[in-house]
């Protein structure tokens, strides 16, 4: 789901990365406080996790299927900054290693899918979960790919309003907010289901084995 | 030291080629990259076009849709977009060959560190989901309904998480062991 290199124009990627520089330090700062010598340990695992939960398949109805991010089942495990840590590092490896994704949107992805998709995960179950923890658990993997998605698709609607040549044609990304809105809310409302259907699934499968409390 | 540089003039060059907007400074960009990459340049070359054509594909084909309805087309945009985003993956592709990136995060002892266990555990269970999906695929004789879908995917996703939290209490055991964390 996330935005590739090249579409994105340095007066939007350069402040992102300001602002999830100064996130990634005050993350690792926390989680250094908390986690002490387990913190690169830890980290590393929930990483290489996040890593490979984004290459399990999410079935979907009507035969077809979509990545799943995991984001929701790691915000409600193991905190929002945890979740963003290792989201952000999953983005770098993918970008620096595989060359998928995209250096100059690395920051624009992890603000996305690592702050706004974990805190929104996060919340909206801790908020849902007093009235129905299974409807709470599906609204956040539903809200985690769909918060990270409205964001994506501002950030790419906005790109002919803020980079555009002296005759009006775009630089980088060609839609406005008409295009990007319904074309990447429509199919992520889809796959925001089967998301939280799976957080559902995973979280009572590791509730059974008794290490999450649901507390 | 090298590495470091490169890393600072790979991440100057991806910053370069989003302020320049000329087609042709973009081709020579290009063309400087697959200069350096001498006799792997069309391996790159190839790589990227690879890596690129789902999205570009996409964005120019309802470019030319939205665009040519609304009388707004310029070929200009589709070469510019296309050409700048097949510099940076290609860009990223030759940094990625040449340069050693644990090397070029150095500076940091904790992020080389975190960022060597974080490749080798993702490459160890990306090896293992890949076991999991052929082990499946062999196992099933009938088409599999949707909810043993499911159940399969979120065995699948505890199964990691089960795995990522004990490894990470064995490997803080295996660096303590090691003295790591008395430096």
């Amino acid at each position: 789901m996330h935005i590739p290199d090249g579409f994105i124009a340095p007066q939007v990627y350069l402040p992102a990365y300001g602002v999830a520089a100064g996130l990634w330090a005050y993350a690792a700062r926390r989680l250094r406080a908390v986690l002490q010598e387990e913190t690169i340990p830890k980290l590393a695992v929930l990483t290489a996790f996040c890593f490979v939960v984004m290459m399990i398949m999410v079935p979907l109805p009507g035969g077809t299927s979509a990545h799943a991010t995991g984001i929701a089942l790691l915000a409600i495990a193991f905190g929002v900054w945890t979740a963003f840590v290792s989201v952000s590092l999953v983005l770098l490896l993918q970008a620096l290693l595989f060359g998928a994704g995209g250096v100059t949107a690395l920051a624009v992805n992890a603000l996305a899918m690592g702050l706004l998709g974990s805190a929104a995960a996060r919340y909206c179950f801790w908020l849902l979960r007093r009235v129905h923890e299974g409807f709470g658990l599906v609204a956040a993997g539903w809200l985690s790919v769909n918060a990270s998605a409205l964001l994506m698709a501002l950030v790419l609607g906005m790109q002919p309003v803020i980079a555009q040549a002296d005759d009006g044609q775009p630089l980088f990304f060609p839609f406005g907010f008409s295009v990007t809105l319904p074309a990447v809310m429509i199919p992520h409302a889809l796959i925001g289901i089967g998301e939280g259907l799976l957080t559902l699934l995973m979280f009572r499968f590791l509730r059974q084995r008794g290490w999450i409390s649901g507390e | 030291m090298r590495a470091r540089i490169a890393l600072l003039a790979y991440l100057a060059a991806i910053v370069l080629a989003t302020m320049v907007h000329e087609v042709g400074f973009l081709a020579l960009g290009l063309g400087l990259v697959l200069a350096l990459a001498g006799r792997d340049w069309l391996r790159i070359l190839r790589r990227a076009c690879v890596a690129i054509l789902l999205f570009n594909v996409v964005v120019t084909l309802s470019y030319a849709v939205i665009a040519g309805l609304q009388g707004t087309f310029s070929i200009g945009f589709v070469v510019l977009v296309n050409l700048r985003v097949l510099l940076l993956t290609s860009l990223t592709f030759l940094f990625v060959s040449r340069v050693n990136p644990f090397e070029a995060l150095a500076f940091s002892r904790s992020l080389t560190y975190l960022f060597t266990l974080a490749y080798s555990q993702s490459m160890a269970f990306k090896q293992a989901l890949e076991n999991f999906r052929l082990a499946f695929k062999s196992r099933r004789i009938e088409q599999v309904g949707l909810r043993d879908r499911y159940r399969h995917s979120a065995r699948m996703g505890v199964h990691f998480l089960d795995k990522a939290v004990h490894q990470a209490t064995e490997i803080t055991q295996v660096m303590r062991s090691r003295g790591f964390f008395d430096a």
